[in-house]
């Protein structure tokens, strides 16, 4: 075991096609930071839609001539649609194999779920039926008041207080250990969640959670002064994992060697956002670039739509996702930056906060948290180096430290 | 840098590209906002290009007209000795009327097809020819195998003629090899276009796809949001691109792509046939003795659509 965690490379990163179908636009839950503005209760998808998308999709080898293949699933909430997911997943390996198609041996079903129907039987069978190709994440935010703050029922409770859903998931969370013990799971920090970022970390890792992948929203929430109270907070718990050793055996995504440096404009222009490369299928057959560039994703923009499971794929409207590079959509700003790696952008929500209609302009919002989190970051590995120095322990450290490539959102 | 500003004086004003004229009720222009066009051509140094219809304008109008030096871009039916680019919507025309003339001529995949035999006639007469593909975007497999063909036979034509002693100017197959860099439409970036409603728009297309479209107006000036995206340099297939004679078609862009800077695949291949078909064409005249010896020879290439080997550049 290497003497400090980092994050797992996730699933034949880099080589799959993540396909991804909205289920649903329905969610118990009413997050407050949730991106995902329309959500509804009326647009499911049907079986015919699903089974559409997966004839066109498997059909049409040659135009998804990647490895491997995530088939993902996302809402709303997913697993409201169980009986539609598993009969889709029966579909999906049942042509696979009768196609002889090359993802047969090589697929993965994805699910970011909020946790919550996660005991319940029919959700739990689908487990068992297809755990050697599951790939599940169960969102939890941290401690009870940190989750509960933004991530509560649509409902009301009797009283007409919020009604937050932590108790309903975190009862979930040794169940999703048992069958996936390297769980890792997604927390989000908007504004009002910035004091509580230490101790939701260390709690999740008290639940047995040892990954923990966190990120700032990209929307343009943030106050004056967060990014202080940011910077604090990310230093506080720098302390407690170096302090506490948790680096050993815990991971927590704020903290990389990779962020904080200068990019080359010729040799790092590559994009951040894998949007275009994916595709997103919706209830009504619609494909988009990314679940982000449907229309319940959108403030101010119309979707993007890129063809439909009757037409195909218009691959015009694919060429500017796959021509995008880094310099072409960065403001001065970012090009002079001098700790511009590791500042991550959103390919949607720069559309949607643009000024014109094109995903052709990179949203700053985030500008002022990255920069604290990079100060954070500079504090975090100058006191675990000196650590590992005065323990002896630098040298194996740096041997036998792994590459980290960045990963599409 | 803004270099051009194009005037729409009527609704009706000739299309000299690839976009249609839907309006079919003449409105001209008012004068107020006429004399607010050339004035803002007069502060910003713009070279103006008057569109016209196919009627005759107030005295008035040409009056005004006439206060700055500009170009006139009329139709067919307006052509008079005042016709700096003339229009033809199709392929009915008076050849004889043409000596010398710039002729920018409008024409379907499907028209070219049928009548590009007529076009070695028309070089012989005018100064120049644009052919204009007014439904390039809707390029079908077919369609490009024939404009191989029929970019064949041009080629024969033109060569021809410079065997002839003669010097024409036919914008798919010769501009290429007359040019050392990209020579683009550039709508947005050095030109832009006042329409009769007194606003400013990115080109006549604009304005005729939707009014609302506007980059600002005469009277309050210009005002383009992510104006960089005009420009060849955020182009990322464009700049590495060198189909130099290519209009860059940034409307077309919009409407297939849904981004200015993205041109579509179409676009793309029509621009390389000529491209490809410019090559032969130096070629063979350079097989017969020397020709643009200052002009390098355009290279041959395996591809047709440059976004195929977008990703290498990166």
């Amino acid at each position: 075991m290497g003497i400090i965690k980092t994050k797992e490379a996730s699933w034949q990163s880099g080589v799959a096609k993540n396909i991804t179908f909205i289920v649903t636009k329905d969610c118990q839950l009413a997050c407050k930071y949730c991106y995902l503005v329309g959500k509804n209760e009326k647009e499911q998808m049907s079986w015919e839609t699903a089974k559409a998308a997966i004839d066109y999709i498997l059909s049409h080898e040659d135009e998804f001539r990647e490895e491997s293949v995530i088939w993902d699933f996302i809402g709303g909430e997913p697993f409201m649609e169980i009986d539609l997911i598993d009969k889709i997943c029966d579909y999906l390996k049942t042509e696979m194999f009768r196609l002889n198609h090359h993802w047969f041996n090589s697929y993965r079903f994805s699910f970011s779920t909020n946790g919550i129907n996660y005991h319940t039987p029919k959700v739990q069978e689908f487990i068992k039926k297809n755990i050697s190709h599951l790939s599940i994440g169960i969102t939890i935010d941290g401690t009870e008041r940190k989750h509960d703050l933004n991530r509560i029922y649509k409902q009301n409770n009797p009283d007409g207080s919020e009604h937050g859903s932590y108790q309903d998931v975190v009862r979930n969370i040794p169940l999703w250990l048992e069958q996936f013990p390297g769980g890792s799971t997604k927390v989000t920090i908007s504004s009002a969640d910035i004091p509580y970022i230490k101790e939701s970390v260390l709690h999740l890792y008290s639940l047995g959670i040892h990954e923990v992948n966190i990120n700032c929203v990209f929307e343009d929430v943030w106050q004056e002064g967060d990014d202080r109270l940011f910077e604090d907070q990310l230093m506080q718990l720098a302390d407690a994992i170096i302090d506490g050793g948790y680096y050993t055996d815990y991971a927590c995504s704020f903290f990389s060697e990779n962020i904080g440096k200068p990019l080359d404009p010729i040799l790092e222009n590559q994009n951040w956002c894998g949007a275009g490369k994916m595709l997103a299928v919706d209830a009504a057959g619609m494909f988009y670039p990314c679940t982000r560039f449907a229309g319940y994703s959108l403030r101010e923009k119309k979707p993007i739509i890129i063809g439909n499971v009757r037409d195909g794929i218009d691959k015009n409207k694919l060429r500017p996702f796959l021509t995008l590079d880094r310099t072409t959509q960065s403001p001065q700003q970012c090009l002079d930056c001098e700790v511009a790696s590791g500042c991550a952008w959103c390919q949607g929500e720069n559309y949607d906060a643009a000024e014109t209609s094109t995903v052709y302009q990179r949203a700053t919002a985030i500008c002022l948290m990255h920069k604290a989190r990079v100060r954070a970051n500079n504090y975090y590995w100058n006191r675990l180096y000196r650590k590992l120095e005065l323990e002896g322990q630098r040298e194996e450290y740096e041997m036998n430290k792994r590459e980290v490539k960045p990963v599409d959102c | 840098m803004l270099q051009y500003l194009v005037i729409l004086l009527d609704d009706t004003s000739t299309s000299y590209c690839h976009y249609g004229v839907n309006k079919k009720e003449r409105k001209l222009i008012s004068l107020d906002h006429l004399r607010q066009g050339i004035r803002l051509g007069m502060v910003e140094n713009l070279m103006i290009q008057f569109v016209y219809p196919d009627y005759n304008l107030p005295q008035e109008y040409l009056d005004v007209i006439d206060t700055i030096d500009h170009s006139n871009i009329k139709p067919m039916a307006a052509l008079d000795n005042d016709t700096d680019i003339v229009t033809i919507d199709g392929w009915s025309y008076d050849a004889s009327k043409l000596k010398d003339a710039v002729v920018a001529l409008l024409t379907s995949w499907k028209q070219l097809n049928e009548n590009h035999g007529k076009l070695k006639d028309l070089l012989a007469v005018v100064q120049r020819l644009n052919v204009v593909i007014t439904d390039v975007e809707r390029m079908s497999d077919s369609d490009r195998e024939q404009y191989k063909v029929v970019l064949e036979t041009l080629c024969k034509d033109v060569e021809a003629l410079y065997v002839d002693g003669k010097s024409p100017q036919l914008n798919l197959l010769t501009d290429r090899m007359m040019l050392s860099a990209m020579n683009n439409c550039n709508a947005g970036d050095t030109t832009v276009t006042l329409a009769p409603n007194g606003k400013l728009y990115i080109c006549p297309a604009f304005y005729y796809e939707n009014e609302d479209d506007c980059v600002g107006d005469v009277v309050n000036g210009l005002d383009i949001k992510n104006k960089q995206l005009y420009r060849l340099d955020y182009a990322p297939i464009c700049r590495k691109c060198d189909a130099w004679q290519c209009r860059r078609c940034i409307w077309i862009n919009r409407k297939t792509t849904l981004e200015v800077n993205t041109p579509s695949h179409e676009q793309c291949v029509a621009a390389h046939l000529d491209r490809n078909a410019s090559r032969d064409l130096m070629l063979s005249l350079r097989s017969k003795g020397t020709f643009l010896p200052d002009k390098e020879e355009i290279k041959e290439i395996t591809y047709l659509d440059p976004f195929e080997i977008a990703t290498q550049w990166k």
